[in-house]
């Protein structure tokens, strides 16, 4: 196990990950894989077609509302659940009908689940001493796992004389210590404040990168996610909306609900023609669109970032980004960090339209045009070169952005 | 005026209701109490020790002491056991009936034990329902020590049930689901995680189920037969020598009894941190 450990540690990688688009590709070989698995509770049905894979040593992370399901999945893997139909396979072996104590996975519940009445050690050495191993190697085994997640002066403690982290530690060596296939993480930082979770999320994916065990994430924080992740499923109700590196999810979401899950986002209603985009009065040059995927006269949604937005007064000289819209200020809000814009622009192309508010709000706007507000945010030192007023009129243009396919399509990007 | 009372404990810095208020409690349980108890040690030992020392090592005192003990453990150690499966049982399965169960454990300690007595001479009993079919074959549970046992067992019954079941209900099933996916079996789980978190509740189910056992008499009294030195329990001991006007023997044991209740609440209450420890 400690040889395992140290040539993990050597592939650590000491660049950013969000910075790396796309260069984790999932490995190759599956460790665990989820098949075609749906779940039903009486007639309300939980899960629909769930599949996926985790790669050896990979952090694949369920993000998703409560409700959506996503803990049910983790329990299926985990055999505290049957599935209604679907597989689940660890390192190529069928485990559907094992129950969970002969699958071998380790689950880190939300609340720990440490074992009361046992010391650190015990609770450690728990899962070698049903398994009957040798005194010798039990010791061994609980003293190389406290010196890893550095818990050494704990070891005659009991659970309740330790901190949230502490214990948190402990689940995860506990069940390190029988080497599992796979690691769930069950909301490991639901109960936590807020500066403990961050610290302790980068602490634990370092830990994971070092074990190299597959491990899988649950949470319902975005930001979690993002940055504990190899790779993330964003799940709504039951079904998996897209799976994708954290910089393809953020950056080029699948879906509108991906879009808005993760973030702030705009989306407006426009129509696919010849080279470009129709949105409102504006043309948006879009070469690289999928002709495949987007044929013209299809309805689709434009979607960006609020800090893809960039915001120009006067007449519109720079062509270096595309020009959405003439926009009118509403309210400008100062949040720390940046400065952030609401802005009403015109809506999108009547052929189109999906959005029944923007209609509701035509009398609002100068041109007694359909309407529709977007978010701008600034940084700091442009919003204090630049200063801005409500109820001036600015064109808007976009950095970056993403079309999400026809409605009804479902597509990748 | 109520609001002025705090006001003049500040000023004044001393609060009359604290001292009468715990005078008058004291005073309360003096009649109740503390008198008829202190009254046992003074009455018993006003001849001198040395003849309630006799009074107590009497070879029919010892016995019944000795037969206390041993019918209260035998049935203590069922009804833990019992206890334990049925808050397990009670606790974890959702059934039809399962209120109804719960309702009939708990029954013995609304019910007479004169009446538990009768009970169980009915069933048991040479006329009793299943007595009547035993008897001709030799077996007489009825009048034995093993019927001692059987109505300690009734009237003790949801004692241990009673302690053990709220601790099976708060417990955390995720505990259980954890040792499930680490690898244990049912029993291995039972054993090493479900166990140990009863420990407090067990100990002050056995305790409690063993004072009350201890002490029992009036279902005793009937399915013992109340024979001297052969089914003759402390409390029946009691009984018959006071009715035989033998006072100070009585006294003796009634001694030795007050004495080991006081003990056995005084480890429940005192031992408290201890057997809730974690």
């Amino acid at each position: 196990m400690l040889t395992e450990f140290k040539m993990a540690k050597a592939k650590e990688s000491l660049i950013p990950r969000l910075d790396e688009p796309a260069s984790n590709a999932p490995p190759s070989a599956a460790a665990a894989s989820v098949v075609g698995i749906s779940k039903r509770f009486g007639k309300a049905s939980v899960l629909e077609n769930i599949s996926f894979d985790v790669g050896e040593g990979e952090v694949l992370v369920l993000l998703g509302a409560s409700g959506s399901g996503k803990t049910t999945i983790l329990r299926i893997i985990a055999g505290l659940e049957m599935p209604y139909t679907g597989k689940v396979i660890l390192h190529g072996k069928d485990v559907t009908e094992l129950p969970a104590r002969e699958r071998g996975v380790g689950v880190i519940f939300q609340s720990y689940a440490l074992f009361p009445k046992m010391t650190v050690e015990k609770n450690i050495g728990y899962g070698l001493r049903i398994r009957k191993r040798k005194r010798k190697e039990i010791k061994e085994t609980v003293n190389e796992l406290l010196s890893l997640v550095q818990l050494e002066e704990h070891r005659k403690k009991y659970p309740s004389q330790l901190s949230g982290g502490q214990q948190q530690r402990v689940a995860i060596a506990r069940t390190l210590a029988y080497k599992p296939e796979v690691l769930l993480f069950d909301e490991p930082f639901g109960a936590l404040d807020t500066q403990t979770r961050v610290h302790l999320r980068r602490e634990i994916r370092a830990l994971l990168k070092k074990v190299n065990v597959p491990s899988i994430f649950i949470t319902h924080d975005q930001e979690e996610a993002l940055e504990l992740g190899d790779r993330v499923a964003v799940i709504n109700v039951g079904h998996i909306e897209q799976i994708g590196t954290p910089f393809e999810i953020y950056n080029h979401p699948a879906t509108e609900y991906v879009a808005t899950f993760l973030g702030a986002a705009n989306v407006l209603d426009a129509v696919v023609r010849q080279d470009f985009i129709e949105v409102g009065s504006a043309h948006i040059p879009a070469p690289a669109l999928d002709k495949a995927k987007f044929k013209p006269g299809d309805c689709v949604k434009i979607v960006f970032r609020p800090e893809d937005v960039s915001l120009h007064r006067g007449d519109f000289v720079r062509s270096t980004h595309p020009r959405l819209a003439n926009a009118l200020i509403e309210e400008i809000a100062f949040v720390g960090a940046y400065e952030r814009v609401r802005l009403r622009v015109e809506a999108g192309p009547e052929e189109c339209k999906t959005d029944e508010t923007s209609f509701l709000l035509t009398t609002e706007t100068p041109d007694r045009k359909p309407s529709k507000s977007i978010i701008a945010t600034r940084p700091k030192p442009e919003a204090s070169a630049t200063r801005l007023y409500v109820g001036e009129r600015v064109v808007v243009a976009l950095t970056s952005f993403t079309v999400l396919p026809p409605q009804g399509s479902k597509g990748a990007n | 005026m109520s609001s002025l009372v705090p006001a003049m404990r500040h000023v004044r810095g001393f609060d009359v209701a604290r001292p009468l208020s715990i005078g008058m409690l004291v005073f309360m349980m003096l009649p109740l109490v503390f008198l008829p108890l202190a009254s046992i040690f003074i009455f018993g030992t006003s001849n001198g020790l040395d003849k309630f020392w006799a009074a107590l090592t009497a070879p029919e005192a010892i016995f019944a002491l000795k037969l206390s003990m041993a019918t209260s453990f035998w049935a203590t150690v069922f009804n833990v056991i019992f206890g334990l499966f049925a808050a397990y049982v009670l606790s974890r399965y959702n059934f039809l009936g399962r209120n109804a169960l719960i309702v009939t454990i708990s029954l013995p300690t609304a019910i007479p034990t004169a009446v538990a007595g009768f009970a169980l001479l009915l069933l048991w009993g040479p006329y009793g329902t299943l007595g009547r079919l035993l008897a001709p074959h030799g077996f007489q549970i009825m009048f034995t020590a093993g019927a001692i046992i059987l109505a300690n067992i009734f009237v003790t019954f949801p004692l241990a049930f009673g302690v053990i079941k709220p601790v099976f209900d708060t417990m955390s099933h995720s505990l259980e689901e954890a040792s499930a996916t680490i690898g244990a079996t049912r029993w291995q789980t039972f054993w090493h995680v479900t166990l140990p978190s009863l420990r407090g509740a067990i100990v002050s189910g056995a305790l409690l189920t063993f004072a009350r056992a201890v002490g029992e008499f009036g279902s005793t009294i009937l399915v013992s037969g109340n024979l001297a030195g052969r089914t003759q329990t402390a409390p029946l001991y009691i009984f018959a020598k006071f009715n035989e006007g033998q006072i100070e023997a009585a006294n003796a044991i009634a001694i030795v009894l007050a004495l080991f209740s006081f003990l056995i609440f005084s480890v429940l209450f005192f031992a408290r941190d201890w057997l809730d420890v974690d």
